[in-house]
């Protein structure tokens, strides 16, 4: 066939053609030996990617394709999933894991691809949360969020109290004792607080429950006493008084910075977030121990191999290699995910002691938080039924809402957007 | 045989027939149906295509990824009872008439400033559309950090001079000024360079001519300047009110971090916003589409409101007007006449 003019058109059409409509079998991204990878930025060591990047572990012939998604990464993960086409093969999954679940068929079971025998490796609660309630696997645990009381020494010094972590797990087991101490340290230094908003009480509270807002069966719990009382308790830390009311990521920031926040039961990775970031000077000044009310756990990420996998083995002996408790001691360092394997917490890099918190070993505190924290059941609802309740309290912090008011108009409005999806 | 043997004749008798017939009219036009098909398939691609589908998910519960389960027109139903939508709906005229107005009083001014200035003409000119090409997220977070509640700029301002402080970000006013003064910042100079070319297409000679009347400059600006820039007034009216009706951005980075993105009491969320939120947040890309069918009316009703009061010819409306006044006086005179036939008949 001699390259004519119309042969050439006749050839380009049909190429654009089938670019356009995507067909042929290439659905995964990536080249037939690129195993893609979508995640968002912050969420891997670099230095492990950089060797897969190389060669996957065990797959000499097959190489990993990373992407960091800067912004709007789960809008970008569904439309590419909603696509059929050009899917990534292993997508980060976040905290909201649950939400997928009713479309599990989009995953491979990572049951099926060996995950049983590596269960032991990791923490059980953690580990049933990529498991939908049907029993199939579809998300690999990666980082976890054990919570923890944070405090400032200086501060607590000034109004008499024992500084030695024991001590202050001591005086403050629970949340009563807990604003208790508040008011005593508010009393010591005028202004002090113990939470930045109220959606954090709540939220932290929560986050101590066996149980959240639903069963895995779909009956609705959310207008139980558990979320009652964590609302309640949250608005009664506003009305003592020990809220610094900060709404907003500049005034959250700030009131680290300017010292009015000097406790704060928060998830691991606000060591960084917090203090170390937005309070370099109070170095030395925080130390950590058991929070009030009990272990819990906020945060944490998952990995998904897609159903357009085109290597499926691969990709699972990738994803189980970058979560082994080694690598995951590793990614503890940069950029501080706290492991979901308990065999990496007496690896001597997580153990060394941080001088940040006083010469203190935090990750033994977590480490105490993340084994026993109970685990509760997600639910693919939990965001809908979350949001209201959380902007309820807003509500109640920022603009004086009557918080009765407050609790019934986030329950008509949960009751409503559950109706529409389906769910109740 | 009949049949073959009828035909056959015209074949022979006009053998040339096919050959001078005219070619197929669409094949000939076919490279000019080329030539302007780019545009018309790109814009099948992502202008109608997804116009369309858009309509079809609206229709539809649908989460994005697994079945599309056919609801009817039960999304509009639960949007026409949600009081959320309604509350976008009044915020965004709230935040629109907050931000648009001064917006406007302020450019005309500017732009008076810039076609009175003397010196440095170029540089004012670019100092002030600065704003409009600056990245919206950068301004927001600057924004952000001036109207924070407890540490920002603003409040530390009034506390210096004795005022009380304002919760900007919490309180439903605060939200909505603090959202207001963004778009305004930012569209202004726009608005300013549009009034200054409006202004500099005024003639000197209109104004030299007032100022030999005895015009004083305030009766110059509104007896002159306003009425001969009506146009250009017209139409940054128009373009803000699409604008306006649109306000996302500034509210979706102010309370992004938060978890509601229309900030406390939803008092910041705009029609769009809520959109995202239904369809990128809450994965209810039906309801979401709902709601930008519903933005769509509402935009409809707004164009014919201005295309009320603002379009048409002018004079044209004139004489319709002269014309139906005409009509009305005639009519009424007949009416008095019958009136009084019916007097005479009585009498």
């Amino acid at each position: 066939m001699t390259l004519s003019r119309r042969h050439f058109l006749a050839a380009g059409s049909a190429v654009a053609a089938a670019g356009l409509t995507g067909c042929g079998s290439r659905s995964s991204l990536g080249g037939s030996n690129e195993l893609s990878m979508w995640t968002w930025v912050g969420s891997v060591n670099d230095d492990l990617i950089g060797q897969a990047e190389k060669a996957i572990p065990g797959y000499d012939g097959m190489k990993l394709a990373m992407t960091r998604i800067g912004s709007n990464y789960k809008t970008k993960v569904l439309t590419a999933l909603a696509g059929k086409s050009l899917v990534p093969d292993i997508v980060a999954i976040n905290d909201d894991v649950a939400t997928y679940f009713p479309n599990a068929d989009q995953f491979h079971d990572l049951y099926d691809l060996g995950a049983k025998e590596l269960e032991k490796d990791f923490l059980p609660w953690k580990w049933k949360w990529g498991v939908t309630p049907q029993g199939k696997m579809m998300a690999y645990p990666m980082d976890t969020g054990p919570t923890a009381l944070f405090y400032r020494t200086d501060i607590f010094q000034k109004a008499g109290v024992d500084i030695d972590p024991a001590a202050v797990a001591g005086i403050a087991p629970d949340w009563d004792a807990f604003i208790t101490l508040g008011k005593k340290l508010k009393q010591a230094v005028p202004g002090s607080a113990i939470t930045d908003n109220i959606t954090s009480i709540y939220g932290y509270r929560m986050a101590q429950q066996s149980k959240r807002y639903m069963t895995p069966d779909g009956q609705y719990l959310g207008d139980q006493d558990h979320v009652r009382q964590s609302f309640d308790l949250a608005v009664r830390v506003v009305k003592e008084g020990l809220s610094a009311n900060a709404q907003n990521s500049t005034d959250k920031n700030a009131v680290v910075t300017n010292g009015q926040l000097v406790a704060y039961n928060g998830a691991v990775w606000w060591a960084q977030l917090g203090p170390k970031n937005a309070a370099p000077k109070t170095k030395g000044l925080w130390r950590v121990t058991a929070a009030p009310g009990g272990a819990g756990n906020k945060g944490g990420s998952f990995l998904a191999i897609t159903k357009y996998c085109k290597n499926p083995k691969a990709a699972f002996a990738f994803i189980s290699w970058l979560e082994s408790a080694k690598n995951q001691a590793q990614a503890f360092l940069d950029p501080v995910l706290f492991p979901s394997t308990p065999a990496s917490y007496t690896d001597s890099r997580l153990s060394a002691p941080d001088p940040f918190f006083g010469g203190q070993k935090i990750v033994d505190v977590f480490a105490e938080s993340a084994k026993k924290y109970p685990g509760a059941y997600f639910s693919p609802y939990d965001t809908i039924i979350d949001t209201p309740i959380g902007a309820e309290l807003v509500n109640v912090e920022a603009s004086g809402k009557d918080p009765d008011q407050a609790w019934a108009d986030a329950q008509h409005q949960i009751e409503r957007e559950l109706t529409r999806a389906g769910a109740i | 045989m009949a049949v073959t043997s009828k035909t056959a004749p015209a074949a022979i008798t006009r053998p040339s027939a096919a050959a001078e017939k005219p070619p197929n009219k669409y094949r000939q036009a076919f490279p000019q149906y080329a030539a302007v098909s780019p545009f018309f398939i790109l814009f099948a691609i992502f202008g109608a295509f997804p116009v369309l589908f858009s309509i079809w998910i609206s229709f539809h519960s649908w989460d994005g990824i697994g079945q599309m389960k056919w609801v009817g027109l039960e999304q509009y139903r639960y949007l026409l009872t949600d009081e959320t939508f309604w509350k976008t709906i009044g915020n965004t005229m709230i935040i629109w008439v907050l931000s648009t107005v001064p917006m406007l009083l302020l450019a005309l001014v500017i732009a008076n400033a810039l076609h009175n200035a003397t010196r440095l003409r170029t540089f004012y000119r670019i100092a002030y559309f600065i704003p409009n090409v600056t990245s919206v997220v950068a301004i927001t977070l600057v924004f952000g950090s001036i109207f924070s509640n407890n540490f920002g700029l603003l409040n530390a301002f009034l506390r210096s001079i004795g005022v009380g402080e304002v919760q900007w970000l919490t309180s439903p006013w605060g939200i909505k000024i603090a959202i207001a003064t963004i778009v305004t910042w930012r569209w202004v100079g726009y608005n300013a360079i549009i009034y200054l070319a409006g202004l500099q297409a005024i003639s000197a000679d209109v104004y030299e001519a007032a100022k030999v009347d005895g015009a004083s400059p305030r009766q110059t600006f509104w007896r002159i300047t306003v009425p001969m820039m009506r146009p250009v007034i017209l139409f940054t009216a128009v373009t803000s009110t699409i604008g306006g009706l649109q306000i996302f951005t500034e509210s979706r980075v102010l309370f992004g971090d938060t978890s509601n993105i229309g900030g406390p009491g939803d008092a910041g969320l705009t029609i769009v916003s809520y959109l995202y939120q239904s369809a990128f947040i809450k994965n209810q890309f039906g309801y979401g589409a709902a709601i930008g069918w519903a933005l769509f009316i509402l935009i409809v009703l707004f164009s014919i409101i201005n295309w009320r009061l603002i379009g048409g010819n002018d004079d044209e409306r004139l004489t319709r007007r002269a014309a139906r006044r005409v009509e009305r006086r005639i009519a009424a005179q007949n009416a008095k006449r019958e009136a009084a036939d019916v007097h005479a008949n009585v009498d």
